[in-house]
């Protein structure tokens, strides 16, 4: 009894901020599971993945607020990398500057555009995605303007996923809203 | 009937939540212009006379060759950060035949020959661009260093 009189009780944490934490556990958990999916898919093109995991960052976006679908953003990018075994490669550093700069325009155009959607936002994130990979991968890896030849036709893919990724996140908030 | 319904309605509900606002759709189109006028820009800066492969390490130009007209395959072993590339150009484009990268992706490209064509090993740092001749200074077939 003595010892137990020693040990302070942690005091419980709110209710709200437990159900917040499990929420934004259990989105980061499939967000990373859809990003191994991607990598598991057979390649489209060099550095085009069809974004699915970016659907989660826009559910975290509507049901978190834009700082947790941040960081929803940069973690799944590194525990993704982490458990396909690409962390601190080349394609990690593409991979974590595309989905960074995404989440920022996301976030952006979120805040500062009126009347757009999840789908004009997944748009621009997607364009800024797949912008910035390539601006990556010739900044730090190969010095040659002749990849920007490829970034019309994956800007035109990531238009259509973006647009679909959208329309599925719209979608799949709109069930979630109906369940609660 | 029942069934026609249902349909209908699935359509109608696939509309609904695909077809974006004014705002979406204003982006879109700014998108749509935007990369179409850059791809006419860059098909004009790369289309220019025949394909000439270009072999780039990092930002040095280590080979330039045209597509073989006897169909002969010409070899050429390009050094990289990893080690050596091997990249092949015959009648059905040039490809990377062996790469020290561990992903293998750049193997797995095949064969590009079209103007603006690009195969990158980004761990490597090779890159094969198919670009015009006209936008190369002189008329040379080859230049290896």
């Amino acid at each position: 009894m003595p010892l137990l009189n020693k040990i302070k009780l942690i005091p419980r944490p709110p209710l709200a901020e437990l159900e917040y934490k499990a929420k934004w556990l259990s989105l980061l958990l499939l967000a990373v599971g859809l990003h191994i999916f991607e990598a598991a898919l057979p390649s489209l093109g060099p550095w085009f993945k069809p974004g699915l995991a970016n659907i989660i960052t826009l559910l975290a976006l509507v049901i978190l607020g834009p700082a947790s679908a941040a960081m929803l953003a940069i973690w799944r990018v590194i525990i993704g990398s982490f458990l396909i075994g690409t962390l601190f490669t080349p394609t990690f550093i593409i991979s974590l500057a595309g989905g960074t700069a995404a989440a920022v325009v996301m976030l952006t155009v979120w805040r500062f555009i009126p009347g757009i959607t999840l789908i004009g936002i997944s748009l621009a994130g997607a364009l800024a995605h797949m912008t910035v990979q390539l601006v990556t991968v010739e900044s730090l890896f190969i010095h040659q303007h002749a990849l920007y030849y490829l970034l019309p036709p994956l800007l035109l893919l990531s238009v259509i996923t973006g647009w679909f990724n959208g329309g599925l996140a719209m979608y799949i908030v709109s069930r979630v809203k109906e369940s609660e | 009937m029942a069934t026609l319904a249902s349909e209908n309605t699935t359509k109608q509900n696939l509309w609904h939540w695909f077809k974006g606002s004014w705002t979406d759709r204003l982006l879109l189109l700014a998108s749509l212009i935007t990369i179409f006028y850059a791809w006419q820009w860059i098909d004009a800066e790369v289309s220019s006379g025949p394909p000439l492969v270009m072999i780039y390490h990092d930002d040095k130009l280590l080979a330039r060759y045209a597509f073989p007209e006897d169909g002969k395959p010409i070899h050429f072993h390009a050094k990289g950060e990893l080690g050596i590339s091997e990249i092949v150009i015959d009648a059905d484009g040039a490809r990377f035949l062996s790469s020290p990268c561990t992903t293998e992706y750049c193997v797995s490209r095949g064969h590009r020959k079209k103007h603006g064509d690009i195969i990158a090993c980004v761990p490597n740092r090779i890159l094969i661009a198919i670009e015009g001749s006209h936008k190369q200074n002189g008329t040379l077939d080859a230049i290896v260093e």
